[in-house]
């Protein structure tokens, strides 16, 4: 039983790492009808900046918020420059331009750094408790309560705030918000910047606790899709379930040993499924304008 | 100046010095060495690098490109100048075919040389065949590198280099039960993994392979398996990034002292001792396929030398490019002994399967070709530990034992290599 509850825990660790994620695109998703492909790099861009400010010597401070400010500008970047040129094309056409953006993030980190061996290292790593048997640092906790605390802040941010009920109304339908002088630019560049805040947060974490490797950081937002699928790309609270679920499930698979080299399409096999579940309910699952 | 090579400055200056202090050469020597640029009708070589992500494996073609430059300032090839095309195949399959294509069919180059692309090897492996064109590859990782009559590499590769991390580790740490963690590839992880086992088992000794996804994110759960099995080593069968995320979640765990860490050469990289810290300080044994970088052996120096005066600004100073330094010498060599006038690819291909015997003090063994379906040449290495900031030889030139190498064997005895 004790084996069961390391690997439980385990998993709890990694899959706030995919909630995280996954919560940063609903976020975006609400607010502008974007799915952003870019997360992950703008995430690895980050971590990236985070390291190359530590190895300049500035305090760790700065380099957090070095990072979370690099999510936030390369966030703010296609929010302001590209997306609004998308703004009325199809949320298919309006992904893909995301992962146009999300090359050219992954080829310009790789032209600035070249892939030598770093590590991005935390204070927080040095502290601990045991739990079931498995050591989970002070960083983890940050990582999991950061992302039960931005679920439970979004919420009452979009359910109480007027900016929230802006995002809603435009997620709800664009054209009858602009006609009713919802400010689209101001509050699209508030979800843009969020969500690169948050992204700029995954990368840190991402970087710390997993490994410092821009290609791994970029595709997290496989994972991270796929705990937004479990979201419908609209719940803040089903998305981190989602992230979670996916994480437990690939640290459990590793028990299971004919599937523990297949483990890491832990991930689409349940966006897959709960895609189908939604179908049952004949429910479209990425239109918001219908 | 990039971000990156700042930082190299800044954080790894020192290391860099370190480890090329002992190596220094004054002048670099290199083919004819007369100190006569060549200047005839140039003779088409060819190169094949994977550099983008995930990884660069760009050392082998830089450093046969700074070889090439210093030889062609040095009279080249009995005077003709060797013209280096060098591609890179981005880890794109198709990209892959169509720059082979290019370099063999369109321009029609005698060899390849340097060559370190994973992706490459495995689609391109029959088209050399057919072609009747030898790549003297440097960064090789894959089964179908060591399993062709055409392609023969100077790097070891993770098979020799894990088996002889084994044998350490089976004879010095007192290991009984190995994890080899790799990739989930079945040319490569796989294939390396199978073969540890085997050769464990021939010692009497158990081993599990834990293979995962290469973009697999979750390695707690890789560790924790470790530790489920109940094994009393860690074969770190990776490239250096995951290995190194490995060992960051047993530093997390505080799980160093519960195996023994061992690994083949991927983690020998002048940037890892910056990255490892003091908790690992005695703690990771690694198995190295070609001399130290700070070895004062004469080719090691003038690897050290040619870098130093004709590499460029970034080129890796990693065990590809001693690999690809190698391949590079090794081709000219072999070149100069042929008429200038009939080098073409049949007569190259002949000339480079006739190699046989040929030393360097980068290598522990002879290095030899021959007209054999599979080549190997390279499978004796020594072994270091991480300790005081940087590696430190434990064990000097061994071969490993594995009925892989049988037929190996057979093509050294026909050579007359060994007994």
């Amino acid at each position: 039983m004790k084996i069961y509850g390391l690997f439980l825990i385990s998993g709890l660790a990694v899959g706030s790492l995919y909630a995280l994620g996954g919560i940063g695109l609903v976020v975006l998703r609400r607010a502008t009808g974007f799915l952003n492909f870019a997360y992950g790099a703008i995430a690895a861009a980050s971590a990236m900046f985070c390291w190359q400010v530590m190895a300049w010597g500035l305090p760790g401070p700065a380099a957090w918020i070095a990072a979370i400010l690099t999510g936030v500008a390369l966030s703010l970047l296609f929010g302001w420059f590209i997306a609004p040129g998308l703004a009325w094309r199809e949320p298919v056409v309006k992904a893909v331009a995301t992962l146009g953006f999300a090359l050219i993030i992954l080829g310009a980190v790789s032209f600035l750094w070249d892939d030598a061996a770093r590590k991005l290292v935390l204070p927080t790593d040095k502290i601990g408790i045991r739990l079931l048997g498995v050591r989970v640092t002070m960083t983890r906790m940050i990582a999991f309560a950061a992302s039960l605390a931005v679920v439970v802040g979004m919420v009452v941010y979009l359910e109480k705030t007027r900016v929230g009920l802006h995002m809603r109304a435009l997620a709800d339908n664009r054209d009858i918000a602009a006609m009713i002088g919802i400010p689209i630019v101001r509050i699209e560049t508030i979800g843009w910047a969020i969500s690169g805040g948050l992204a700029g947060f995954t990368g840190l974490m991402f970087g710390d606790l997993v490994r410092l490797d821009p290609t791994v950081i970029t595709f997290m937002v496989i994972p991270a899709i796929a705990a937004a699928i479990c979201g419908r790309l609209q719940s803040l609270p089903a998305t981190l379930v989602g992230g979670l679920l996916i994480g437990v499930s690939e640290a459990m698979l590793t028990l299971v040993k004919p599937l523990a080299p297949l483990r890491a399409m832990a991930p689409f096999v349940i966006a897959a499924l709960v895609i189908l579940w939604m179908q049952r309910r004949q429910q479209l699952t990425f239109v918001t304008e219908d | 100046m990039k971000l990156y090579q700042m930082s190299a400055i800044a954080a790894s200056g020192w290391l860099y010095l370190g480890l090329t202090a002992g190596a220094m050469a004054a002048e670099p020597v290199c083919g004819l060495n007369n100190a006569e640029k060549a200047s005839g009708e140039p003779i088409l070589v060819g190169g094949i690098n994977g550099n983008a992500p995930p990884g660069d494996f760009s050392g082998g073609t830089d450093a046969a490109a700074a070889y090439f430059a210093c030889v062609n300032d040095n009279g080249g090839i009995n005077g003709r100048p060797i013209e280096y095309l060098v591609e890179n195949d981005q880890w794109n399959p198709e990209l892959a075919s169509q720059v082979a294509t290019k370099l063999v069919k369109d321009h029609g180059v005698v060899a390849l040389v340097g060559n370190g692309s994973v992706v490459s090897m495995a689609v391109n492996a029959r088209l050399y065949v057919e072609e009747n064109v030898m790549v003297m590859a440097s960064a090789c990782a894959i089964s179908d590198c060591y399993e062709n009559s055409n392609i023969v590499s100077t790097n070891q590769g993770p098979l020799p280099s894990g088996i002889g991390a084994m044998k350490y580790a089976i004879e010095e740490l007192g290991t009984e039960h190995v994890a080899c963690i790799g990739f989930n590839i079945p040319n490569n992880g796989g294939w390396a993994c199978d073969w540890v086992a085997k050769y464990m088992e021939s010692k009497g000794k158990k081993s599990s392979a834990l293979l995962m996804d290469p973009a697999s994110v979750d390695l707690n759960s890789v560790y924790l398996q470790a530790l489920a099995e109940g094994v009393d080593s860690i074969l770190l069968m990776l490239p250096a990034g995951p290995a190194l995320g490995i060992l960051q979640v047993a530093e997390e765990q505080d799980g160093r002292d519960t195996f023994k860490w061992i690994s083949p050469t991927p983690l020998y990289d002048p940037s890892i001792p910056g990255t490892l810290g003091d908790y690992w300080d005695g703690h990771v044994f690694v198995n190295i396929e070609l001399a130290p970088f700070d070895s004062s052996g004469n080719d090691n120096g003038n690897w050290v030398a040619v870098m130093d005066l004709y590499g460029q600004k970034g080129d890796r100073r990693d065990t590809f490019s001693q690999s690809g330094f190698l391949s590079a010498k090794f081709f000219v060599e072999t070149l100069l002994t042929m008429d200038p006038d009939k080098i073409k690819r049949d007569s190259v291909t002949a000339a480079i399967k006739g190699i046989s015997g040929l030393k360097s003090d980068l290598l522990c063994g002879p290095y030899y070709v021959g007209d054999f379906d599979r080549h190997m040449p390279n499978h004796a290495g020594r072994m270091v530990v991480y300790k005081g900031g940087r590696f430190e030889v434990v064990r000097a030139c061994y071969d490993i034992e594995s009925s892989y190498l049988d037929a190996i064997r057979q093509q050294e005895r026909a050579l007359n290599l060994i007994d």
